[in-house]
């Protein structure tokens, strides 16, 4: 089964310094029909101004995954130093027993648009942590890239506390993947940018599709430039 | 979403008062309450901050990371947080003036906060917040580690909240 959400129907909120798009519910935007898939709680597609941010809150049990797409973003938490990241860098905080946090624009003239992707931990009071990694733009070119899951090891992605693996990739026109769904796992996907197609459906930016009970995605960029996209793969 | 809410109010120079009501605050999350964290207005103008160049940058990143406290915050809140520095206690007194003026905190939980864990600079904020008709948490007995402390207190005057309202309900 195969579930479209257009990029038209979520929520949003515009504060001016802040645009945000809300796949799932969030903040003032509340609809009990998305409140997630599967472990998959949050997903919002935010554009801040430039040297506007985030003050200083408090998460708990949450794995938090920053992915930006232009402009850079600044993170400073009750677990240590600053930090800032760019594109093609991944910033992923496990909120666990608690943490407090602000993010902010890095820059004071250019905008930031990233994604932030919550995703629910397999269980509560973990130990708070940070981690943050670089790729190069090769290595989700026309491939899927893995950006988090339980468990990697090395480094080259996000170690999250939950059955769930996040890869990123960027589909040149007419260039196609196949994704095997593991037997009883579903998938939700998101089209980050441009145009491509899914299964014969066409999605556009913002556009997110809930999988469950399929075997196969062929995944295919389209319209002038192909499409960047994320695919969580969940329990 | 927690059933106790945790207003953190604070008043910080260079940053050392702001570390303790972050630390207060992170207990509190800990302990498993929403939080809202907010910074009270200097007293001083703006010529005396400019001549203090810690000051003026603490106060620049601050003012990106907080805003002042707002009038709903002590309405949505069951505990508010007081954190003060030990040497300058009239911002914080000046706030609790505020809301003796909202009949609505009467029966909340004040919970009174100072850099170097002095009672006796506490003193006047526990009489505005008892003016308030706020109920007064005893401070802690301290430690080695002031924000190990902080932590604690904020755990535990969230506890005390939840155990209120459980009386009350």
């Amino acid at each position: 089964m195969i579930t479209l959400r257009k990029s038209t129907d979520r929520g949003h909120t515009d504060l001016g310094w802040l645009n945000s798009y809300h796949t799932f519910s969030f903040g003032g935007y509340h609809d009990p029909q998305h409140m997630g898939f599967r472990a998959l709680r949050v997903l919002n597609d935010d554009r801040v101004a430039p040297g506007k941010g985030f003050g200083a809150h408090g998460h708990r049990d949450m794995e938090i995954i920053s992915y930006v797409m232009e402009g850079k973003l600044a993170h400073q938490d009750s677990l240590g130093e600053p930090r800032e990241i760019g594109p093609n860098e991944v910033q992923a905080m496990s909120a666990g027993s608690g943490v407090i946090h602000s993010e902010f624009n890095a820059s004071a003239t250019e905008p930031t648009h990233f994604l932030q992707i919550w995703i629910v931990p397999e269980r509560e009071d973990i130990a708070p942590s940070y981690q943050q990694f670089a790729y190069a733009p090769s290595e989700k070119h026309n491939t899927l890239r893995l950006m988090a899951a339980p468990d990697t090891k090395n480094g080259a992605a996000a170690r999250i506390h939950q059955d769930a693996r996040m890869y990123a990739a960027v589909l040149d026109r007419d260039n196609a993947l196949t994704y095997a769904i593991p037997r009883g796992r579903h998938v939700w996907l998101h089209c980050v940018s441009g145009h491509m197609d899914l299964n014969g459906i066409a999605l556009e930016e913002g556009d997110g599709v809930a999988v469950s009970d399929e075997s196969t995605l062929d995944l295919r960029g389209t319209g002038a430039q192909g499409a960047e996209l994320l695919l969580f793969d969940l329990a | 979403m927690s059933d106790v809410n945790v207003l953190v109010v604070f008043y910080s120079k260079h940053g050392t008062t702001e570390k303790l009501a972050l630390a207060a605050g992170l207990g509190a999350i800990q302990a498993r309450a929403n939080i809202r964290l907010r910074r009270v207005a200097d007293l001083a103008d703006r010529q005396t901050i400019d001549a203090n160049a810690s000051w003026r940058e603490n106060l620049d990143r601050m003012s990106r990371d907080y805003v002042a406290p707002r009038p709903a915050d002590p309405v949505w809140a069951d505990v508010i947080i007081l954190s003060t520095p030990r040497e300058s206690c009239a911002e914080i007194e000046g706030y609790c003036s505020l809301l003796a003026a909202n009949d609505s905190v009467a029966g909340k939980i004040a919970a009174p906060l100072a850099t170097g864990g002095e009672d006796s600079v506490l003193r006047p904020i526990y009489a505005a917040a008892a003016g308030a008709g706020l109920i007064v948490a005893p401070p802690t007995k301290p430690g080695v580690d002031a924000l190990a402390d902080a932590r604690a207190f904020g755990q535990r005057v969230t506890q005390m909240a939840r155990s209120l309202k459980s009386i009350r309900t």
